[in-house]
């Protein structure tokens, strides 16, 4: 039985050598194949790639991309893929090191985050020097860089098509431009001391910074720890004292947590509304309005200001 | 099929190979949960080691869990040396404090950082094929199938040379510690194998597989067998079955390649389960309903052989008479009846019974023993 293991060992070892990623067909002659870690990230090559690119996400709407398992399928259309875009800072765990390992043996692999953002506008961790928040999508700022920066490598990989790419940005960036611009327009109707953001988990900071909203989150930036009593009690001591009207749950993470902090702001003779569902994590479905990243950002700016704006239902 | 698709494969082959053979000893040592409580048990090693690295992507962070995988195997191998606590308790009463020391750390110093278990240890089997070990240009193949290959040979070895001693030191401690061997030297020893393995596992393939690799197969191969060395052949057998098939069936259904080899080890132990040849359900029942009627078989010869030429024997010996007597169903008697009289057992004149002489024997030798 080990014996027999072992032969197919080095005959795999054998055959292993030499094995090409694509198929032969020149790149300038076929569509360049992409895998996207997150929907958000697959919305963005889709964009910035257009009709020269192929893009499949492996993690669909509404999947935590902390909790993500891998399918059989998934293994094909990555072994196949001209480049793998990630969004990087650890947002997707061991993932992430495996791409880095890839890249270093010649597969293309593009960290965005970690290509497009300086690391003095990331949110660095407070104790732990070289640690940042990965969620840079929420400032649309970031995102205009990561979308910049993808054209770059896109365009590096497939030479021949490098105007198309750059152009395509460029009218992107516009439409980016044009929902941050949206959202500006639509939070000054939300007075500045009722500008708190209250979500399940802490993926808001970046959002927080850009449109100056404070920002608290039930859980830290790891959803494996539940929130502590502790959390709930001193969340709920901070929305029933500056009576903040509502707090919010996220599309990808169960809103048990922010309904035990409901239950105790009540506790402390104070009403709180649920606000409605942000999305954070991951895009939502072909229905959803929120199915493209700048739906998403509009979707999450009307959310907020139906629930958060004094008298103004927009 | 691609180099990819071998590859997955042949891993988990070999994890399977590499996770029987510890678990079978676990199995037989009422510690089957023992990986399910390391893979609890790194945490906090994984987040002290990030606290003194400050580098999620550090292999350091490996090192600590495994340290703690340790510390785990020591501290249930101390309580329950103090005969106070049970194997189970013990792994129950251990892993949740070394666990929730990991998360409270986490909560108290690291909210910020996205440190969990699945972050830094975790594997995925699916990605195997893209870790590749290369050295100076050449492609060596992917460093799970080797991880996982090396602690499983070392398992192995350390399985051959002590063959003898760890089937005395598992079925009869005291006279292996009579005879020398010093059980407990051992026992740690095979500890720290099943902690070794089940860290490199975890980080290769991911932990639901191997907890359901290091229990499942060894368990169904405990029903099939009473030798420790046919026990160990079936886990891996079972378990490489499972590895195979369980990927077919992950990628039919294009869903988690763990998962579906997970589910195949459980359906595998329901199937031993039900149809074992000596413990499974089917025939322990089909063994009980033979017990009922070799017993019930006896009591009619006894029963016959007693009135046998006595006066009161035109009574007794009536085929209506022995649901009164013995509290026979008449369905249950007749049935009985016909049978012992193609056993050659009695022989039948209308209502009357009488006993051959095969019977009389059969009854004299029941009423003797």
């Amino acid at each position: 039985m080990r014996n027999a293991l072992w032969s197919l060992v080095l005959l795999l070892l054998v055959s292993a050598c030499g094995r090409a990623a694509s198929d032969g067909v020149p790149l300038s002659e076929r569509r360049v194949r992409v895998v996207a870690t997150t929907s958000i990230v697959a919305d963005l090559v889709h964009n910035v790639g257009g009709e020269r690119v192929e893009v499949e996400a492996l993690m669909g709407p509404g999947v935590d991309p902390h909790l993500f398992k891998a399918s059989a399928g998934d293994v094909a259309v990555m072994a196949a893929a001209d480049a793998i875009v990630y969004n990087g800072l650890h947002l997707e765990g061991k993932m992430g090191d495996l791409f880095e390992q890839m890249d270093s043996r010649g597969r293309t692999t593009i960290p965005l985050a970690e290509l497009a953002v300086p690391d003095t506008l990331l949110r660095e961790s407070a104790l732990f020097q070289g640690n940042y928040d990965p969620h840079i999508w929420f400032d649309v700022q970031l995102w205009i860089r990561a979308a910049r920066t993808l054209a770059g490598e896109l365009a590096g990989l497939d030479s021949t098509h490098a105007d198309s790419y750059q152009l395509r940005a460029q009218a992107y960036v516009e439409e980016l431009l044009d929902a941050e611009a949206y959202v500006y327009a639509h939070i000054s109707r939300i007075a500045p001391p009722a500008r708190v953001l209250v979500t399940s988990h802490d993926a808001f900071g970046y959002f927080g910074r850009a449109f100056g909203f404070e920002v608290y989150g039930l859980q830290g930036l790891s959803t494996a720890v539940e929130a502590g009593t502790a959390d709930v009690q001193a969340l709920a001591e901070l929305v029933a004292s500056r009576r903040i009207p509502a707090m919010f749950v996220e599309s990808s993470i169960s809103p048990r947590g922010i309904e035990a902090v409901r239950e105790a702001v009540r506790a402390r003779g104070f009403d709180v509304r649920i606000g409605g569902t942000l999305f954070g994590d991951a895009l939502g479905g072909p229905e959803s309005p929120a199915s493209t990243y700048t739906g998403m950002v509009r979707h999450n700016a009307d959310v907020l200001v139906n629930a958060l704006a004094d008298g103004v239902r927009s | 099929m691609t180099g990819f698709q071998l590859e997955i494969q042949l891993t988990a082959i070999i994890v399977a190979a590499a996770c029987a053979l510890p678990g079978t000893f676990l199995v037989l040592r009422r510690m089957a949960m023992m990986s399910d409580a390391i893979s609890h048990a790194v945490l906090p090693g994984i987040v002290v080691a990030f606290f003194l690295t400050g580098n999620l992507s550090s292999p350091l962070l490996i090192v600590g869990g495994t340290a703690t995988g340790l510390l785990t195997v020591v501290l249930v191998e101390a309580m329950r040396r103090t005969r106070l606590v049970r194997e189970d308790a013990a792994i129950g009463l251990v892993f949740p404090a070394l666990f929730s020391i990991g998360v409270i750390l986490i909560a108290r110093f690291a909210g910020d950082v996205h440190l969990d278990i699945d972050a830094v240890l975790l594997g995925e089997l699916a990605f195997v094929p893209f870790d590749r070990w290369v050295v100076a240009g050449v492609d060596l193949g992917p460093v799970g199938l080797y991880a996982t290959g090396v602690v499983g040979a070392i398992t192995g070895l350390f399985i051959a040379l002590f063959y003898k001693e760890l089937k005395l030191a598992t079925f009869d401690a005291a006279l292996c510690a009579m005879l020398g061997f010093m059980p407990t030297m051992l026992h740690y020893a095979l500890m720290g194998l099943v902690s070794a393995t089940a860290v490199v596992a975890f980080d290769a393939v991911g932990a639901i597989l191997v907890i359901a690799l290091m229990v499942g197969p060894p368990a169904a191969a405990y029903l099939l067998t009473d030798h420790l060395h046919r026990m160990i052949g079936l886990s891996i057998g079972l378990g490489a079955t499972a590895a195979v098939a369980g990927y077919w069936v992950a990628h039919v259904l294009d869903a988690s390649i763990a998962g579906s080899m997970a589910s195949i080890i459980g359906l595998e132990f329901a199937l031993v389960f039900a149809f074992a040849p000596h413990q499974g359900l089917f025939s322990s029942w089909h063994r009980r309903r033979l017990q009922r009627w070799e017993f019930a078989r006896k009591m009619l010869v006894i029963h016959l052989l007693q009135h046998e030429g006595r006066p009161e024997a035109v009574r007794e010996c009536r085929v209506d008479h022995l649901q009164d007597h013995l509290q026979w169903e008449r369905e249950f008697a007749g049935h009985l009846i016909r049978q012992s009289e193609l056993q050659g057992l009695i022989t039948r004149e209308g209502v009357y019974l009488h006993l051959t002489a095969k019977g009389r024997s059969i009854a004299q030798e029941a009423m003797v023993s």
